[in-house]
């Protein structure tokens, strides 16, 4: 008897020990609800799985900072963080901290998500990240405005939004507002710029930059031709301030009631529906227009989650990982939070919808959503990013012209990365 | 007559100087001020309003409840204050030694000194985080002693000049009257040169109270050790990408706030010092 | 020491020697916390970034590293002048818009091999027009704008810091707020200062100072004080001035309260002008402090960060931020080493500049 309880107090002993021993650390986004939702799900994860505990450390917003933390913990070699919240442009570039994650994902699982997705963080045929939310670029447009002046809906072709936006911009300025302008977007030199430039380029079927099968497809006509249409709005549709607008700039901006057309991220949404914003309800959003003979594009965001190669326990994080990012739990921080969610069948949810109905509208400009070359270009992508950004930001500021700022550029990317050029 | 006409017009112009330097020092803090107390939506108007139309205090309410940012103004007095000590100590006693002391090496220990601030933060990061590392250090002891590669130089080298600035003669007085080096140094120079040590106290104690990337990179795994920098530059808006400007503003002015009272406290100090070293000659 | 000097009665020589020995000991004694400090904080990482800066390294990889000798100082900081060719058309003529002769694209001129030169910047001279080219061309920009920003930022740091102490230094009612006010911009947080400056200097009216400066007739409310390249420097500038100047201020202030005020009464007794007394009596008795001030104003200058990262984003650089995006951006740690060290040298060429030219060393 006696002898019996002894053992039962060692395999308790030895059982909670074992299980007090595996900690796993996730460093996540910290946006409004996000690290309460994170932390939530944390706690249900916790709850199923005893013998795990959870923490979840919130990490800077601005990206570069986030970026900067996640290097000096990957150069130590550190084992502190075992889950790391990714951008959408970084599995290439750290690929060789994390492991692959086809070993404890089942491929079903990673078939519920956004192909697009998928593809971005898969690198030479390792899983690096789970898609956990994403992000594309959206058209806003003002209903009320449109109205006005006469319009039937938001424009189809760049050609079109530039001449409703001139008429428009003309209309509200004669009405005595002179801080109007007609469309806003992100032109500081920056990777905001990147993906802007990609719609513009993606969408008059001037090819992605570097193409996914390592050409380098810049200096292309499309291409020129896109990036000077936009060169031409700059101080006549778009306030001159817009070659070093961010994304809140444009927002801010947009939210006042001072321009027609934003490009921006989903987030503008919910914002711009605020109770004490200027354009409540006097706005929707659509794909972005096309160049000649182009389909829509909008480039690609959002944020994965990827295992580090130094976790003490890879198995479990991974665990956790996939517990994160499953639809049960993507569905909550869609209708708690307004996370894009990555698995496409939520986009059909009836809750998930009745939550956030424009989410209903997305699934088309997800399903078609562009890239950036992040995976083709590893490890050198925010090179290749800065060479592309910059050299857009040089036409846009009249620094260079379009042709030669593409044939330089073409010249920059071959020395960045050695690919071959060819066309899109 | 013509000579009190001239002092009158003198004053005038004196006051109009501090005024105009009153107005220069704070438009921007009082820009911050009334942001914090505008709407999200009076924010972005166009054009801007020099005082809010219907100011609200819901910035300044949510930095209060923010119980993180509190803990991190904590923390921020506890590695300032500690630093500010350290590198007054250690650097009083260089600075003595550099100031009034004659030793072989004095020039180059001055330059070695020196050279320990001049590369760019960034790039003794990442060794520092390995000696940190190595030595098993909390994150706010890390803290401390990482500050020490910018307070440390400044005190020296300002204490330094200030001690050299002293007559030779008080410290010879001393010594004539049977002090040792440490006691004429406690006894004569430190209150002396109280008002030097105060500003540099000052000083040091606000670039340790608003350093950013060394702390956020210290704390990331250990959220209680945040300091307000890297508190404010974790506040973020209700979803990505927004940015609670208002916030910020909230959080610089509650920030700022505390530190110009210490310097109303050290006033006395400053003010006592300032006419000890007018009398002293 | 009270004994070495009473010892000391049977030689002066030999007791001054003794004497000298210990004040030397003492000094060494008292300057150990410092060395300490120094050793454990700074030792390893100046090490390893000057090490690093001959290699190849990139940051958080496992890539093997190689030493690759001066490579990354010549890759930061190669820098060629070569004449542009004037554009000819097919026919020979010279080519001329509007009167004015064209040249050709410096992609012509500039060499490729074995890295490839980008201009850094255009300019004329005895009727024929040069480019300067650099291989790192943000780099040796960065160079240039961080010393022009440094000179002059901390000149307007010096002449208003002097004003402020000086206007501080004299008794009136309400010194005591007034002293706590100068404080407020050193007391900021350097990142939300740049945040509150770049709301006051949007392009768009819903800046403080579009706003103003449209009441006033000057431009339209849409000036672009980060985005137009004229504008860039100045509105950094701007930025830094009004957050560093309490700085200066304070240290001044300290400065001038040891200066004993006896001397001013018997100059004013002489008859001496405030003019004169200031340039007699204050400015060489402030020097030591001025000094002080100077080199650690110029060092903080030189290794500018926060404003050019926060509010100019990748459009132009300095010194430290490039340094920041080839470590973090480019994970070039190799390059971001050298471009630290090369950040360190010429802060260190001004150090040694003011130090002589100041007089900090003399007794």
């Amino acid at each position: 008897m006696r002898r019996a309880i002894v053992a039962l107090l060692v395999a308790a002993a030895v059982g909670s020990l074992a299980w007090a021993q595996v900690s796993i650390t996730v460093a996540a986004g910290n946006v409004g609800q996000e690290l309460a939702l994170t932390k939530a799900a944390a706690q249900r994860y916790m709850d199923s799985h005893p013998g795990v505990t959870v923490n979840v450390l919130d990490t800077p917003d601005f990206v570069q900072d986030r970026l900067g933390v996640y290097l000096q913990v990957f150069e130590a070699k550190s084992s502190d963080v075992d889950v790391f919240q990714i951008d959408v442009i970084w599995p290439g570039d750290l690929a060789e901290h994390f492991i692959d994650l086809n070993q404890y994902v089942p491929k079903d699982v990673v078939d519920q998500h956004f192909p697009a997705i998928v593809k971005n963080n898969t690198v030479d045929g390792k899983l690096i990240g789970l898609p956990w939310f994403t992000d594309a670029g959206l058209l806003y447009y003002r209903t009320d405005l449109l109205q006005k002046y006469g319009f039937s809906g938001p424009p189809t072709t760049w050609d079109e939004l530039q001449s409703m936006a001139k008429t428009i911009q003309d209309g509200e300025r004669a009405a005595g507002n002179p801080d109007f302008w007609g469309f806003v977007w992100q032109g500081n030199a920056y990777e905001g710029l990147t993906c802007d430039a990609l719609e513009w380029i993606k969408s008059s079927n001037g090819g992605t930059i570097i193409s996914p099968d390592k050409v380098i497809t810049i200096n292309n006509q499309n291409a020129i031709d896109a990036v000077d249409r936009a060169a031409g709005w700059v101080g006549t549709i778009s306030p001159p301030g817009v070659t070093s607008f961010g994304e809140e700039d444009a927002r801010n901006m947009w939210q006042a009631g001072n321009a027609a057309f934003m490009r921006n991220w989903p987030y503008a949404y919910s914002l711009g529906n605020a109770t004490d914003s200027a354009i409540q309800g006097k706005f929707d959003v659509s794909p972005l227009p096309a160049g000649p003979g182009g389909q829509p594009a909008a480039t690609l965001g959002g944020w994965q989650l990827a295992v580090s190669k130094y976790s003490k326990h890879p198995d479990v994080a991974a665990d956790v990982a996939m517990f994160l990012a499953s639809p049960a739990e993507q569905k909550i921080r869609a209708i708690q939070g307004s996370f894009n969610p990555t698995v496409m069948s939520l986009y059909k949810d009836p809750q998930v919808l009745e939550a956030a109905p424009f989410f209903g509208s997305l699934y088309d400009v997800f399903i078609n959503a562009v890239a950036r070359p992040s995976t083709a270009t590893a490890p050198n992508y925010n090179e290749v990013s800065t060479a592309f950004f910059n050299a857009v930001h040089d036409v846009l500021t009249g620094k260079e012209n379009a042709t030669d700022a593409m044939a330089l550029l073409e010249l920059d990317l071959q020395d960045i990365t050695g690919f071959a050029t060819g066309q899109p | 007559m013509s000579r009190r006409r001239s002092s009158l017009i003198g004053r005038i112009l004196f006051w109009v100087l501090v005024v105009g330097i009153l107005v220069y020092l704070m438009f921007p803090f009082y820009w911050a001020f009334i942001s914090a107390l505008k709407t999200q939506s009076e924010l972005i108007r166009t054009p801007a309003t020099l005082w809010p139309d219907s100011p609200t205090f819901v910035n300044f309410r949510s930095v209060f409840s923010n119980d993180r940012f509190l803990r991190a103004l904590l923390n921020s007095t506890i590695v300032a204050t500690s630093v500010t000590a350290l590198s007054l100590v250690v650097g009083s006693f260089a600075g003595y030694a550099l100031g009034k002391m004659r030793f072989r090496g004095k020039t180059p220990s001055l330059y070695v000194i020196l050279a320990m601030t001049m590369f760019p933060q960034i790039a003794v990061l990442a060794g520092l985080y390995a000696v940190i590392r190595v030595l098993g250090l909390p994150p706010m002891p890390s803290m401390i002693l990482s500050y020490m590669i910018f307070t440390l130089p400044f005190t020296v080298w300002v204490l330094t000049s200030f001690f050299r600035g002293l007559p030779v003669s008080l410290l010879q007085a001393a010594q004539v009257d049977g002090a040792t080096m440490m006691q004429s140094f406690r006894l004569v120079l430190l209150p002396l040169t109280a008002p030097a040590l105060v500003t540099t106290g000052l000083l040091a104690f606000i670039q340790a109270w608003n350093e950013y990337l060394f702390a956020l990179t210290f704390t990331v795994i250990n959220e209680k050790a945040r300091t307000v920098p890297v508190a404010i530059a974790l506040f973020t808006g209700q979803v990505s990408f927004q940015e609670p400007f208002g916030e910020i503003m909230a959080a610089a002015v509650v920030v700022t706030i505390p530190l110009v009272a210490l310097v109303l406290i050290f006033q006395q100090r400053i003010v006592a010092g300032l006419t000890a070293g007018a009398v002293k000659g | 020491m009270a004994q070495a000097q009473r010892g000391g009665s049977p030689g002066a020589r030999r007791g001054r020697s003794l004497l000298a020995r210990m004040e030397e000991r003492t000094a060494l004694f008292l300057l150990i916390p410092s060395f300490v400090i120094l050793i454990l904080i700074a030792f390893y990482p100046f090490g390893s970034v000057i090490w690093s800066s001959f290699t190849n390294a990139r940051f958080a990889s496992g890539e093997p590293t190689r030493y690759v000798g001066l490579d990354n100082y010549r890759r930061l900081l190669s820098v060629t002048i070569r004449e542009l060719p004037v554009q000819r058309d097919a026919s020979g003529a010279v080519v001329t818009k509007d009167g004015v002769k064209q040249y050709e694209s410096w992609v012509r001129v500039l060499p490729r091999q074995p890295y490839r030169y980008r201009a850094v910047f255009e300019f004329g001279l005895l009727g024929k027009r040069f480019v300067v080219g650099a291989v790192s061309s943000a780099f040796v920009r960065a160079i240039w704008d961080t010393v022009v920003f440094t000179v002059i930022a901390v000149l307007f740091e010096t002449i208003l810091g002097l004003v402020i102490a000086l206007t501080l230094s004299s008794n009136f009612p309400g010194r005591g707020g007034m002293r706590a006010a100068m404080l407020v911009p050193w007391a900021v947080i350097t990142a939300v200062s740049a945040r509150i400056w770049e709301w006051m200097l949007q392009p768009t009216r819903a800046g403080l100072f579009n706003t103003v400066l449209s009441y006033l007739g000057i431009g339209d409310g849409s000036i672009n004080f980060f985005g137009q390249a004229d504008l860039q420097l100045p509105s950094m500038i701007v930025m830094d001035v009004w957050k560093t100047t309490p700085f200066m201020a304070l240290l001044l202030l300290a400065g001038l309260s040891v200066i004993p005020g006896e001397l001013y009464e018997a100059a004013e007794v002489d008859g001496a002008s405030r003019i004169r007394r200031f340039f007699t009596i204050t400015l060489p008795l402030l020097s030591p402090t001025l000094a002080v001030a100077l080199i650690f104003r110029t060092l903080d200058s030189l290794r500018v960060f926060d404003i050019f990262q926060i509010v100019l984003a990748n459009q132009r650089f300095s010194m430290a931020s490039y340094a920041q995006y080839l470590l973090i951006g480019q994970r070039e740690l190799g390059m971001s080493s050298a471009a630290s060290v090369v950040i360190f040298v010429l802060i260190f060429v001004f150090a040694v500049l003011y130090i002589r030219t100041l007089g900090v060393e003399k007794e």
